[in-house]
């Protein structure tokens, strides 16, 4: 792409979630939506593919749909409150509506179909994109409006996902259904606790980005995309398929990774709120996203495989690609345990 | 009374119609069924019977239909304990090679369509059976180009033999995913003729229903098999049969079926023996795909 062309959609895109970040009016912070999602629709198609094309049109209008049901929602409590600020959505209907409707722009379960197949039609770069910084928009919006939402809607919603991420993930091979399905799962944990503690929700959602980028970047070094790609990393990069097998570890919540911290916090906060149920559940199911980590931990690095990649030596030679991003988000995402309190206290 | 004064002026315009030129209004797009393609055989009438008319109920096939559909459900639901498409992880990794089509019975002979431009009102003709100790199939026949009198079709002469399209419970599309491989590897023994090899994906627009795959398959004749090995980067994209400007690789994560077309002008009988259809992983072959991807406003 032109690189002033693809500077104007970087930016509307940064234009777009700021916007949403600092605005108090619910029309303002629809128009940040809009902008982002308009953005993100030129890279999406950069690939002159039909799967691409496909994809940015079920994104398009899976955004658009959530959009217009915000407009709606922010109309109603309008109507009826004679309030536009963000944070003062009361009317429980506008707030169950704007609810499901930011459920469906990040893709929470039961409105998660889009993303998976949105997801594998795109390149490792955009996807990334889409399953970190789209993130950021719903989620200000979502942080704000956390006091007045419905506890049962949100339990709900949060073992839904969780349940339906780590179910949907169990026999997929192309890696990017795998992001997708640990992204919606990531988001349940989210949601569950946005009532009780929503700097938690933020915590996991900034170490969820932290995490998926790792993964993305990992993927995009070894240029892989199918799980048997993944198997002859070792061939080309011995210490990146240890480091992989290990961030894959930390996004399934095993300590003494970073991934264990904001599970471990969530767990918590539920278990002191009463719902010792609710938590269980959640760490239950949280061991069937554990088990497809595994299975790429398992082909990554835990097996030789017998075939090995046809270039000979990729080891020796230099990698074209950026790889101080990757090594950055590869140190954070295993090493920031320890420093839980420090971050507990910047996020409260 | 509106319907059949219509229908009745309808009858009077395809008598009154010079028979020398064709009649116009098949061909504009009237109506629900031009719209959303429904195919018509040139130069036949259309079906005016409405949908409720065609329904043929039955409470025992309804109740066979159930069983089945619930089956395949828990089949589905039981092999997701397993691995990726019901088999171990470690089968999928270590796999190299898939014989996806085989023929070794009769009902191997269901996955299949045959078709001919007779059902356009063209004369070739092409049939199916097993070969020879059941062990393989035969797609024969008699290729005619010449094109059917019925004052549209200006083209004729062709023969096709196509794989259903997998269905999984409740009758959905089931695609095959091909992605740990790059290479279609066929055995079979022809008769010298050329042939063009189809592979049609999953599509999502209306507009991408009829692309397709092709690349050439010369048969060599004679007795001897003929191993085929054909890279999936050599498949090109053609649109009802239009070779497209704007070529793209073939994704094999979800393919649908794969064809056969014989239409080479050349009037007579054909034969084309088929032993197996596989998928194999060439680690020799780096190539992504062959030809120029049509760069869209290039840089000057």
């Amino acid at each position: 792409m032109n690189p002033y062309v693809l500077t104007i959609f970087i930016l509307s895109l940064g234009i777009g979630t700021t916007l949403t970040f600092a605005s108090s009016h619910w029309l303002l912070a629809w128009m940040g939506l809009e902008i982002s999602t308009m953005a993100i629709i030129p890279l999406m198609t950069q690939q002159h593919h039909p799967r691409a094309e496909e994809a940015a049109t079920k994104y398009f209008l899976t955004q658009a749909t959530a959009a217009a049901m915000i407009l709606f929602a922010s109309l109603t409590n309008a109507w009826l409150t004679g309030e536009w600020n963000i944070s003062q959505i009361s009317h429980p209907l506008s707030v169950t509506l704007t609810i499901l409707a930011l459920a469906l722009k990040i893709g929470l379960a039961p409105m998660h179909f889009w993303l998976p197949e949105v997801l594998q039609g795109l390149n490792l770069t955009t996807g990334l994109i889409l399953s970190t910084w789209q993130k950021l928009a719903p989620f200000a919006l979502i942080y704000q409006i956390a006091p007045n939402t419905n506890q049962t809607l949100l339990i709900t919603l949060g073992i839904m996902s969780a349940l339906i991420g780590g179910w949907g993930g169990l026999n997929q091979t192309q890696l990017r259904k795998i992001l997708a399905y640990s992204s919606i799962a990531h988001l349940g944990w989210m949601i569950i606790i946005l009532h009780f503690l929503p700097n938690l929700t933020l915590l996991n959602l900034t170490l969820y980005i932290l995490m998926t980028s790792t993964m993305f970047l990992s993927f995009k070094l070894s240029m892989a995309t199918k799980v048997n790609s993944l198997a002859t990393t070792w061939s080309k990069t011995p210490p990146l398929a240890a480091l992989t097998m290990l961030s894959l570890l930390s996004l399934g919540g095993l300590p003494p990774l970073t991934g264990f911290m904001p599970k471990w916090l969530i767990l918590q906060e539920l278990t002191k709120q009463n719902l010792p149920i609710t938590a269980t559940i959640m760490a239950m199911t949280a061991l069937l996203s554990l088990f497809f980590y595994l299975r790429l931990c398992y082909s990554i690095s835990l097996t030789t495989f017998p075939n090995i990649n046809n270039a000979s030596t990729p080891w020796r030679f230099k990698t074209t690609q950026m790889s101080v991003p990757l090594a950055i988000t590869i140190a954070l995402t295993m090493l920031l345990l320890p420093s839980t309190p420090t971050i507990t206290t910047l996020f409260s | 009374m509106a319907l059949s004064s219509a229908r009745l002026l309808r009858t009077v315009c395809e008598k009154c119609v010079c028979r020398h030129t064709p009649p116009l209004w098949p061909m504009l797009p009237t109506g629900k069924a031009a719209f959303y393609g429904e195919y018509r055989r040139p130069g036949q009438p259309r079906d005016w019977n409405p949908p409720w008319k065609k329904f043929r109920f039955s409470f025992a096939k309804g109740v066979q239909g159930i069983r089945k559909h619930f089956g395949l459900l828990k089949e589905e639901a039981m092999e997701r304990w397993v691995g990726p498409q019901g088999r171990p992880l470690i089968e999928h990794m270590l796999e190299q090679t898939r014989v996806q089509w085989e023929f070794r019975g009769p009902e191997s002979l269901k996955q299949w369509t045959v078709s001919t431009d007779r059902e356009v009102g063209g004369r070739s003709e092409a049939y199916l059976k097993l070969g020879r100790n059941n062990g393989t199939c035969l797609l024969y026949g008699t290729l005619c180009s010449t094109p059917p009198r019925d004052g549209e079709t200006r083209y004729s002469g062709y023969c096709a033999l196509r794989s259903k399209q997998l269905l999984s419970s409740f009758d959905r599309k089931k695609n095959m995913d091909w992605s740990s491989f790059n290479t279609l590897y066929i055995r079979l023994r022809g008769d010298g003729r050329p042939w063009m090899i189809n592979i049609g994906a999953e599509t999502y627009f209306s507009h991408m229903r009829d692309d397709m795959y092709n690349y050439f398959l010369y048969t060599r004749g004679g007795p001897y098999w003929q191993d085929i090995k054909i890279p999936f980067s050599k498949f090109f994209l053609s649109s009802r049969g239009r070779i497209q400007d704007s070529q793209h690789p073939l994704w094999l994560d979800k393919v649908n079926t794969i064809g056969f077309t014989l239409g080479d002008k050349a009037d007579g009988p054909f034969q084309l023996e088929i032993d197996f259809i596989a998928v194999c992983n060439d680690r020799a072959h780096t190539e992504e795909f062959a030809y120029e991807m049509y760069k869209r406003n290039p840089t000057v």
